[in-house]
């Protein structure tokens, strides 16, 4: 193995296919995690605000649903692997859960009539606020 | 050695106590948002307190349908009604007489396509409710509606004397008062002395200098998804506002319908998603950057594509995006040098 160290050409020529692949699967690896996880724009955290408070701020590393009492009635924030959604609202208009899944940094969920909101937080906020 | 720490605590304490003060309130039955950079935590709050009571106030002022308290109309619901009834003049505030008067002149500019007079349409559809469900669509009374042609010239004011020659004129400044609001708080905060902050009323957006060493950056929201299209930086005192199909509609028989309706037909415009419009400062005694960003966005949404243009250009404004019903991006080629694409390789087209 040190032999192999000590003159790299030597290295070069000993190794098989199957040598070549793994070292390339991993190059593909590390190029993959890099791109998706080397981000500032992935979320870390979601901050839930009811009416002009801020209510909680919980990490997005988990799985949970979160039951918040709004204007209008309960509502239920799910968290599950980076992500956050409303998945429950009381409101009419269900805009907020058609909202979806939030992953990214900066994306936010309101529900007007319950007045709640969704903000997902990372390392830097691609902008100050949302022209929506 | 001593000055790197030094400096680099600096850094470091300057990043953790940035003086930035945020906060969110809902008025106008939609999300505010205000951050004032630069004042201290406690002279911000006052000041965000300060605004968001103008903004109740001209709230219950200048709201079309909704009592400020049982069986009291707001200013504007009382005119309503007054209208109604006939042609006997009603005195109302100066202030409201000048908003008029601004609007009137506004509507005309873009054809009637922003047109404050059509309350009564606006209701058929049910837009003039808190959440908005699907309508039983009564064509009997739209066509009539569209018919009787209720305008903003119809409506004469003379001093604080206001009667409308039209009785089917019902006023909301659903797409007016938001932008009014803007510069109202722009114009308190320049009074304060404060020259940074950031005001977004419903996607309704000005800037007052800027966020510390940088300008303040602004996020165009996608009309069908959960994040940000765009974004670009928002310069001291410009304004920008979009008009969207996604934050007040109804789905019928698999069919949007959006709160913006076109006077001409009575019907919601379905042929845009969403139009966005940059508004530079404006001189002083003229339409200000605020409304103008409510206001424009109204009639490129509703105009035809060949048509948007012109209509963009009636009002001065170079910088604007349209998203039309097949998602296709229309970005005017001002806007484009301004505007960064949140994901890359977004396709659009270039407007003139």
């Amino acid at each position: 193995m040190l032999n192999f160290l000590r003159y790299p050409k030597l290295l070069i020529k000993e190794l098989l296919i199957g040598d070549w692949l793994i070292i390339l699967l991993s190059l593909v690896g590390i190029f993959y995690l890099f791109q998706t996880l080397w981000t500032n724009e992935h979320a870390a955290k979601v901050q839930i605000r009811i009416g002009d408070k801020i209510y909680a701020t919980y990490s997005l590393n988990q799985q949970r649903e979160i039951h918040v009492h709004g204007k209008i009635g309960d509502a239920v924030i799910r968290i599950s692997q980076g992500k956050a959604r409303f998945a429950k609202s009381p409101c009419n208009t269900q805009y907020c859960v058609h909202q979806g899944w939030l992953s990214h940094a900066g994306q936010a969920a309101i529900c007007l009539p319950n007045q709640i909101s969704l903000e997902l937080l990372g390392d830097a906020k691609p902008y100050d606020s949302l022209n929506y | 050695m001593r000055y790197l720490l030094l400096s680099l605590s600096l850094l470091l304490g300057s990043c953790f106590n940035e003086p930035l003060y945020h906060s969110q309130s809902y008025v106008f039955g939609t999300l505010v948002d205000i951050s004032i950079y630069g004042e201290t935590d406690e002279r911000a709050r006052l000041l965000a307190n300060h605004i968001l009571e103008d903004f109740q106030n001209l709230h219950n002022q200048l709201h079309a349908w909704k009592p400020v308290s049982e069986n009291k109309l707001g200013e504007l619901g009382q005119l309503n009604a007054a209208f109604q009834e006939g042609k006997k003049p009603t005195t109302i505030s100066p202030e409201l007489a000048a908003i008029l008067v601004d609007a009137a002149a506004l509507s005309v500019k873009s054809n009637g396509l922003f047109n404050p007079a059509i309350g009564h349409l606006i209701s058929t559809w049910g837009f003039q409710r808190d959440e908005f469900t699907p309508v039983e669509v009564d064509n009997a009374a739209i066509k009539n509606l569209v018919h009787a042609q209720p305008r903003m010239t119809d409506i004469v004011i003379k001093g604080n004397a206001v009667y409308s020659t039209n009785p089917t004129v019902k006023l909301d400044l659903g797409g007016y008062a938001k932008g009014y609001a803007l510069d109202i708080a722009a114009n308190y905060l320049h009074k304060e002395h404060v020259n940074n902050a950031l005001i977004n009323i419903g996607g309704n957006i000005i800037a007052l200098g800027k966020h510390g060493e940088n300008p303040w950056r602004v996020g165009i929201q996608h009309p069908r998804a959960p994040t940000a299209i765009a974004t670009l930086a928002l310069p001291d005192g410009w304004a920008i506002g979009t008009s969207g199909d996604y934050q007040r509609y109804f789905m019928l028989n698999g069919k949007r319908y959006c709160h913006i309706i076109d006077p001409r037909t009575g019907y919601p415009a379905q042929h845009t998603q969403s139009v966005t419009v940059l508004v530079p400062p404006q001189p002083p005694n003229q339409t200000q950057a605020g409304v103008l960003s409510d206001v424009v966005s109204k009639p490129i949404f509703i105009e035809t594509p060949v048509n948007r243009n012109a209509a963009a250009q009636a009002f001065g404004i170079k910088n604007f995006i349209v998203i039309d019903d097949q998602s296709t991006i229309f970005v005017s080629s001002n806007m484009l040098k301004k505007i960064h694409w949140v994901e890359s390789g977004v396709k659009f087209s270039t407007l003139p």
